[in-house]
């Protein structure tokens, strides 16, 4: 017994359709015009400009005009970052996951929630304050830099690797840790042994996802150190380039088209690196998972 | 305490005064109860009347529920002496695997066959590699699951039957080297065939372990116990005596009136 | 291991995810800190000035404050009627076998880097304003409707999860009583999720006030509050960027701390709205 849609159903219908054609054709327009300006871009010169790419890379020979050192800027400050936050938030995520309870949890749930919803400038303007209160205090020639980038960047992931490691773990089944109990598994046996493993796939989702979100992050490194001319990293104190920032400033300081370009390449070349992390994150989902269960190593 | 005609030779499992509550709500009310060795001792009564959470009481798995409060006294008779189960000194590690258990539905670990029999051996008892095959090989041939198994020993143990995830959990619990199995409705979840080969399989093992079985099927009782305890809503538990558990009818008869 | 093998696990554990809880109030005390010599003195009074003309010992923000609040309202009645559409659509409103290609599409929004929605917007989105209305293109406008893209993969997210949990428990009922999936939509599901709605509205509105890329990039920088769409406004998150950059005197960098801790303040009570929404439920999570 059907009877004749109502005028509501129809408006609801109709805006919906609306949106689900408005969006994917923003994301489409979006990137052909990002394909259109920096295809012409790419090609091996856009990395190394003239300087030959094996001298580059092995040699360190210094390049100029080319995205390699921003490259090389983004992958050691990824790297950085990443070790301060990963086992920080891997074993905050368990800590609150399985150990800490009552008020306890509650409280320290809140303070991730809430490191969660700073912006992101907050935490670069935190690395600057670092850097006047070291100025003032016992290091008069402290300056921004990678390590201080990292350590903010860290603090910026920080919240994404917490959530998901704890989510993981939460949602295993509560049978997991009864089996574990019953065979004489002490509690951390049971974390350590079978919840673990179980939630490693999740786990590392949440780790590559925030590989993501530092290698894109640009509020942050603004603040803390990142330049637009500092050849390849030298020091864990000193000045770098960074993709991100590349782009922003050639969109914001060109002056030829070929620079110009060649902000369009680099955003392209952000964008599959992003990209990449994230089609990463949703396969080895599934192939981690079947590699625990058939688990041919004891 | 009564026990019914046949004495007990030797009891393995005594429980005094227990009481055992979930967030203030007491489930068990002052239970006296000894079990004694070998059995089938099967364990009935009605749905909510606390059996599962006697059983958890043997192995102190209640403590992994929140808000589970127990008194009183359990102590069992294992590697020659006997051992309080409260006691702030009883390793609880111990106590799990020297009284292990087995589920209502099979809780294989997802992980492979071979793994899910050897992770516990290397976990609680540190075996070597070599001792852990030895043990995985001679539990699953106690359960009569090693010729199905042994050549697919890599395989998720989630692509088995019910019926064979049950006798795995059987023969990861018996790797252990237990001396007391506490069962919780071990048939429930399996079909007929799966079930009477469980039931085949208790038989045979009761000459070797002290059996506790929790159920809720009059006929399985009826075919297998050696002793039968009704538990009555948590207050009580009686013993039947054998003339009644052993004739059908009579079984009916009392149960019906009991619950 | 032994029982002091597992208390030393979790001491080393808790210390840790201590470190994680307490580096937010190590920013908080941070930024108040550097804050104190604005918040002391007559400084105080210019700070809630609508003048930002530090040569002349102005520090005004309350015409950035306006800004993050003009712009952040504006991309969220963008976003979320958009958002909420979308999620409509996939779970009843539209096509079945168009919900899985749409979501993917939408998660792979979630993977663009800030910088290049910026770009692209700077190149496309811009001269378009400025050649059909006057002005620069950098302004209200362009920034507003470059951040709503920017935040539509979050919501739509947040509802979709909503929609689902709905659906998982309400689903196989409806169907039964003889309901259209669009009758299912708008009788049960939108009705049973006004609370997931709701945080989903709270967190979008913090992610665009948090975001510093798009004003900075689009919205024109001018330290003024806007008049209208087409004129450019400068939120709190561009000002910190855009004077970090200038040498200046300590009273200013003093003033830039002070729009941190309003920013702090910002989404700490964004953060206590949600945790509202949720309940009780918060001791679970």
């Amino acid at each position: 017994m059907t009877r004749p849609p109502r005028l509501e159903e129809k408006v609801v219908r109709g805006f919906s359709w609306a949106a689900a054609l408005a969006v994917p054709a923003i994301v489409g327009i979006l990137l052909g015009f990002l394909l259109w300006r920096g295809v012409p871009g790419l090609s091996l010169s856009l990395f190394f400009g003239d300087t030959p790419p094996l001298d580059a890379m092995l040699r360190s020979a210094p390049v100029f005009d080319g995205l390699w050192p921003a490259c090389q800027g983004t992958l050691s400050l990824v790297i950085l970052a990443m070790g301060l936050a990963v086992p920080l938030g891997i074993a905050s995520g368990i800590y609150l996951a399985e150990y800490a309870t009552g008020r306890l949890r509650r409280v320290l749930s809140f303070c991730v929630d809430l490191l969660a919803g700073i912006p992101s400038i907050l935490m670069g303007l935190f690395g600057f304050a670092l850097i006047l209160l070291l100025r003032k205090t016992v290091a008069p020639v402290a300056n921004t830099g990678l390590l201080l980038s990292a350590l903010c960047l860290a603090l910026l992931v920080l919240p994404y690797l917490i959530s998901t490691t704890r989510l993981a773990v939460q949602g295993l089944p509560h049978a997991l840790r009864l089996t574990g109990a019953s065979l004489g598994f002490s509690h951390g046996q049971v974390v350590a042994r079978i919840l673990l493993p179980a939630a490693m796939h999740g786990i590392f989702c949440g780790v590559i996802l925030a590989i993501g979100r530092a290698a894109e992050d640009t509020a942050v490194i603004l603040l803390t150190g990142v330049v637009a001319n500092a050849g390849a990293p030298s020091s864990l104190t000193g000045k770098y380039e960074a993709l991100p920032f590349h782009i922003y400033y050639l969109a914001a300081e060109y002056q030829t088209p070929a620079q110009l370009t060649q902000a369009f390449a680099a955003a392209l070349v952000l964008l599959g690196l992003t990209g990449l992390m994230f089609a990463m994150a949703r396969c080895l989902h599934a192939r981690l998972d079947k590699k625990w269960k058939t688990g041919t190593s004891h | 305490m009564e026990n019914g005609n046949k004495p007990l030779n030797s009891s393995v499992i005594r429980i005094e005064d227990l009481c055992v509550s979930f967030g203030g709500v007491p489930v068990i009310r002052h239970l006296d109860l000894e079990i004694g060795r070998g059995g089938p001792t099967f364990l009935l009564g009605r749905s909510g009347s606390g059996k599962t959470t006697l059983l958890r009481a043997i192995n102190r798995l209640n403590e992994c529920f929140p808000g589970s409060e127990t008194r009183g006294r359990v102590a069992l008779h294992v590697g020659g002496a006997w051992i309080e189960a409260y006691a702030p000194g009883t390793s609880l590690e111990r106590l799990r695997r020297q009284a292990g258990m087995v589920f209502q539905s099979p809780n294989v670990l997802p992980l492979s066959i071979a793994r899910n029999l050897v992770l516990p051996l290397k976990t609680t008892l540190s075996l070597p590699d070599d001792e852990c095959e030895l043990r995985m090989e001679a539990a699953l041939r106690e359960v009569h699951l090693w010729d199905e198994v042994e050549d697919r020993l890599a395989v998720p143990a989630s692509t088995l039957s019910g019926g064979q995830q049950q006798r795995l959990c059987l023969a990861r619990a018996l790797a252990l080297r237990p001396e007391i199995l506490l069962l919780d409705e071990p048939t429930a979840s399996l079909d007929f065939k799966a079930a009477r080969q469980i039931e085949d399989l208790l038989a045979e093992l009761k000459s070797r372990y002290t059996l506790v079985v929790v159920s809720h099927s009059l006929s399985q009782a009826h075919r297998l116990a050696e002793r039968v305890l009704v538990l009555r809503d948590g207050g009580s538990i009686e013993a039947l005596p054998e003339n009644v558990f052993r004739d059908r009818d009579a079984l009916l008869a009392v149960m019906d009136e009991i619950v | 291991m032994s029982l002091t093998t597992n208390r030393l696990c979790e001491r080393v554990l808790f210390c840790v995810t201590a470190v994680s809880a307490l580096s937010v109030l190590a920013i908080f005390a941070f930024l108040l800190w550097f804050a104190v010599p604005v918040f002391r003195g007559e400084a105080l009074g210019s700070l809630l000035s609508w003048h930002w003309r530090p040569l002349r010992g102005e520090f005004g923000i309350l015409p950035m404050l306006t800004g993050s609040l003009c712009l952040a309202v504006s991309s969220m009645l963008l976003a979320y009627p958009l958002a909420l559409g979308l999620c409509c659509f996939v779970h009843g409103a539209g096509a079945a076998r168009a919900a899985r290609p749409l979501l993917a599409v939408v998660r792979f929004m979630t993977s663009v880097p800030t910088v290049v929605y910026g770009l692209v917007s700077v190149f496309l989105l811009v001269p378009i304003i400025r050649s059909a209305f006057s002005g620069s293109g950098f302004s209200w406008l362009a920034a507003g409707m470059t951040l709503a893209v920017l935040i539509i993969p979050t919501l739509v997210l947040l509802i979709d999860s909503q929609f689902r949990q709905v659906q998982e428990s309400i689903g196989q009922t409806a169907a039964a009583l003889g309901f259209t999936p669009v009758q299912q939509l708008l009788r049960l599901t939108l009705p049973l999720s006004r609370r997931g709605l709701g945080m989903a509205a709270t967190l979008g509105f913090g992610r665009a006030i948090g975001d510093t890329l798009i004003p900075l990039m689009l919205a024109g920088n001018a330290a003024r509050p806007p008049q209208s769409l087409l004129d450019p406004l400068r939120t709190l998150t561009s000002h910190i960027a855009l004077v970090v950059a200038t040498d200046s005197q300590s009273l200013v960098y003093s003033s830039l701390f002070a729009c941190g801790v309003f920013l702090f303040l910002v989404s700490l009570l964004i953060n206590l709205g949600n945790q509202a929404l949720r309940g009780r439920r918060v001791s679970d999570d």
